[in-house]
């Protein structure tokens, strides 16, 4: 391996610094541009190196592990490349963390409406692992506003797909099958977002029936449950979130006060069709904490010491009502699949696979099925 | 099952009679959509099942023909026409809705027609976002072949956004499924990747559709400028006040002369441009945003705001709209609509372009924009059976092309890019970029099993591009 290490060396220059969190690699390069990426992930395929991109690490539990030889960094893409407000579009780089672009974004009042307790997670990142942020009710999800992606593939091609533009049918969605595609199909490079005006007004109002509210509120950016009770997140005119709130008669705060996402030993995210949030609330074996998202039907729940047989029952009613149960942190050794049962498509999924990695080297396995 | 050389007997045998015609007449008015490509259909099948879908799908692989999907063939980019003699499979038998009412959604087969969806799903105070202007006519399975936007994609996205999953048969006749009720189903995104393929990854046979609140509250405005550059500014202004509008609208001048003619709803034919601005949600929310929409018009020189005082006047005003294309057939008797997006805050320079070039060509040329999404669909006007018409039509319509992709745009924004538009996806894409949905098309068809010839150039998957349009196909 110590010659694989002075020749990546030598061809793509010293090993970055692992960051926290991500594993120990023989190999971690930062790329700066797309074209490096490219020539990176060429060198990968060709000596079949076990690719793993990595953003801020937050979603890095999902799916099947493996052993990466080569960790690639997104730190050294972190620009804002054009944020174009009256086009309510932004075009960045990969790295940029979460804060960082909404932060920036704020200062417009706009938004991309991604996952609100970001921590390190970067857009690149949240992209790959398709996750939304809660105020999907009102907007919903990631990958409705990922208008255009420049990929660098398995293979080294750089790939763009879609425009940056808001509404396109030019060509095959390709910013949706790399949305949620879990790095499997190469390093997302860059990517161009829809934005929307984050509303004037936001409040945050205690309420006592989730289903209720969801009715009363007319159309709520969210209405989440934990285990300290439910809340309704507003956000609008000062004349419509004072009407809603109104309607809801709870007590209210200023601002949106969204929940922690839950920890522990092991954290699943429950997905049933929407009408069945408050049974999945019910049938959470014991959690220590959880955040359900009514009106969606994703409920995140953490759990210390849970044998996997209760969480099998959770998942077989899941899967039963047409949804999932995904497991998103696990210790090492844990009997659950991380995916469940696998989707019928799954022979078009490894083809598709291949089309894009041909040699296999892009996070080997983290996809259901194996892929 | 039969296996011998006759096709038509064969499909006849699988599926009876009453679902199979081959006559000349019945091959020829398949043979073309609403645009101005015509193919060779073999035969017409009319499956009234995933099943039998499936049945026709291996009988024209064992045939040797390609098959093609259509709906109501309401199409302009020649989604629904072969490129080579093809089976066709008509969806219209398949009409069966069911709703989910506490989830909003519903499983709808792809024959429904778009506007009964939403009148199914009226007493339950719920529709289907997407409203393509020809959603009287349009089905389902058109709208997710094309990933149909419509006056209400604005604010409520496109089809794919209102689609969770759908059934779909495979190449090699196999039903499978692709989404689901639930939120991010596992795996990579096919559901995603088979809206808008135009009916070259497979037949979709079923959709999850998502089904949307009325809203409590509407207002709807039209307001009337005295140059076209003024209305795009309000276009830009409104955005950027942080309001997304459920609809806006652009027409200008020659088309509102024209709808007014037609029918008579009182537009004020002095204006260069008119905007249609409809604002939708809580009944508190509507009313201050309507007064923001009304204050950014009369800052730009809007010299007439009329809102619309109920539910009769709304529906004129988007009568007016949707009366666009009945109303150039009394200036000409064909017309060639366009399809092409610039970015929303370049409209002013690819409207101020897109009259250059229709004097440049002496042509007529009439305007309708969703304009809040840079979604340009101006009709040029001609008769078809005057010598070198068409010629000229089509070198304008090329210059339209170049103006969007020259400002940040690209070639379609609902129509599809069908036959019509395939042989101009080098000038947005790359070879490499090509190549990529060349093999994202492989993974679902690598025989081109469905729609052969459609959406991508001829080479896409070696990096071979055919330079040279073949004859008939119009761009």
């Amino acid at each position: 391996m110590t010659s694989l290490r002075s020749t990546v060396a030598r061809l793509f220059g010293p090993m970055a610094d692992v960051v926290e969190g991500a594993p120990d690699a023989d190999l971690v390069l930062a790329p700066a541009t797309v074209e490096e990426a490219a020539r990176i992930l060429d060198f990968a395929s060709e000596h079949s190196l076990r690719v793993l991109p990595w953003g801020g690490g937050t979603h890095q539990g999902l799916g099947g592990p493996f052993d990466p030889d080569l960790v690639l960094l997104t730190t050294q893409m972190d620009q804002i490349v054009e944020w174009r407000p009256d086009d309510l579009t932004v075009v960045l780089q990969a790295g940029v963390p979460v804060a960082v672009l909404e932060a920036r974004l704020d200062e417009r009042s706009q938004t991309a409406v991604l996952p609100e307790r970001p921590g390190r997670g970067t857009v690149g990142g949240v992209i790959a692992a398709g996750v939304s942020g809660w105020r999907r009710h009102r907007y919903g999800p990631t990958r409705d506003r990922v208008l255009e992606v420049l990929v660098a593939t398995g293979d080294g091609r750089v790939v763009r797909g879609g425009a940056q533009v808001v509404k396109n049918v030019t060509g095959y969605d390709i910013p949706k099958l790399v949305t949620g595609s879990l790095g499997s199909l190469g390093l997302i490079v860059r990517v161009c977002l829809k934005l929307w005006p984050r509303g004037e007004t936001a409040v945050t109002v205690r309420v006592d029936d989730p289903a209720r509210a969801l009715m009363s509120a007319h159309r709520p950016l969210a209405v989440l449950e934990t285990i300290i009770g439910s809340f309704a997140y507003l956000a609008g005119t000062a004349a419509e979130v004072e009407a809603q709130v109104a309607a809801l008669a709870g007590p209210v705060s200023e601002g949106l006060l969204w929940p922690e996402h839950p920890e522990g030993e092991v954290v699943v995210s429950v997905r049933v069709p929407p009408a069945s949030t408050a049974e999945a609330v019910g049938r959470l074996p014991g959690a220590t904490a959880f955040v359900a998202s009514h009106g969606v039907g994703e409920v995140t729940a953490a759990f210390d010491s849970i044998r996997d047989g209760a969480l099998g029952d959770l998942r077989s009613w899941s899967e039963s009502l047409g949804g999932s149960m995904v497991v998103l942190r696990a210790p090492a050794g844990f009997g659950l699949d991380p995916w469940g049962m696998p989707p019928t498509t799954l022979t078009i999924q490894r083809r598709i696979k291949a089309g894009f990695d041909p040699a296999g080297v892009m996070a080997p396995g983290r996809l259901p099925g194996g892929l | 099952m039969g296996g011998g050389s006759d096709l038509v007997g064969d499909l006849v045998e699988a599926l009876g009679s009453d679902s199979v015609r081959s006559e000349p007449l019945d091959r020829l008015l398949f043979s073309k959509d609403a645009g101005v490509t015509r193919g060779e259909v073999v035969a017409i099948t009319f499956p009234e099942s995933a099943t039998e879908v499936a049945a026709v799908i291996r009988i024209a692989a064992r045939h040797g023909l390609p098959v093609v999907v259509r709906g109501a063939g309401t199409g302009l980019a020649g989604g629904a026409v072969p490129s080579e003699p093809a089976v066709l499979v008509v969806t219209t038998r398949m009409t069966e809705i069911e709703v989910d009412a506490a989830n909003r959604t519903a499983w709808v087969e792809p024959g429904v027609i778009n506007l009964d969806l939403s009148r199914h799903t009226a007493p339950l105070d719920l529709h289907f976002a997407p409203d393509p202007s020809s959603q009287a006519a349009c089905t389902i399975g058109g709208n997710v072949a094309n990933n149909s936007g419509g006056p209400h994609c604005l604010a409520e996205g496109t089809t794919v956004n209102h689609v969770l999953a759908v059934e779909f048969v495979d190449a090699a006749g196999n039903v499978l499924l692709a989404g689901g009720p639930a939120p991010d189903p596992i795996g990579l995104d096919v559901r995603g990747v088979l809206v808008g393929s135009e009916g070259t990854l497979g037949v979709v046979t079923r959709a999850l559709v998502k089904l949307t609140p009325n809203p409590p509250a509407v207002r709807t405005m039209l307001l009337a400028f005295p140059d076209v550059a003024d209305a795009c500014a309000t276009v830009s202004a409104v955005i950027a006040a942080g309001v997304v509008p459920a609809a806006l609208e652009m027409m200008d001048r020659p088309l509102i002369r024209a709808v007014e003619n037609f029918i008579h709803a009182d537009l004020p034919v002095d204006a260069a441009a008119v905007l249609l601005a409809e604002v939708a949600g809580h009944p508190a929310g509507v009313e201050a945003e309507a007064e923001l929409v009304v204050a950014i018009g009369e800052r730009h020189n809007a010299f007439q705001i009329r809102v619309a005082r109920d539910d009769e006047e709304r529906e004129l005003l988007w009568k007016a709209r949707k009366s666009a294309f009945g109303a150039i057939a009394q200036i000409a008797p064909d017309y060639y609509l366009h399809d092409t997006v610039v970015p929303r805050t370049r409209l002013v320079e690819a409207m101020t372009e897109i009259y250059a070039i229709a004097d440049r060509h002496d042509l007529v040329v009439l305007n309708t924009i969703h304009a809040g999404d840079g979604n340009l669909h101006p009709k040029f006007a001609f008769d078809g059976s005057v010598p070198g018409e068409r010629e000229k039509v089509k070198a304008a319509a090329e210059e339209v092309v170049g103006l969007s992709i020259r400002l940040g745009g690209v070639l379609s924004g609902e129509h599809g890019i069908g036959l019509e538009k395939r042989d101009l996806m080098s000038l947005v894409f790359s070879a490499v970029d090509l190549d990529a949905q060349a093999r994202l098309r492989d993974a679902f068809d690598l025989d081109r099993r469905f729609n052969p010839g459609t959406v991508l150039p001829a080479g896409s998957r070696c990096f071979d591009f055919g330079k040279q349009p073949p004859e008939g196909v119009w761009v």
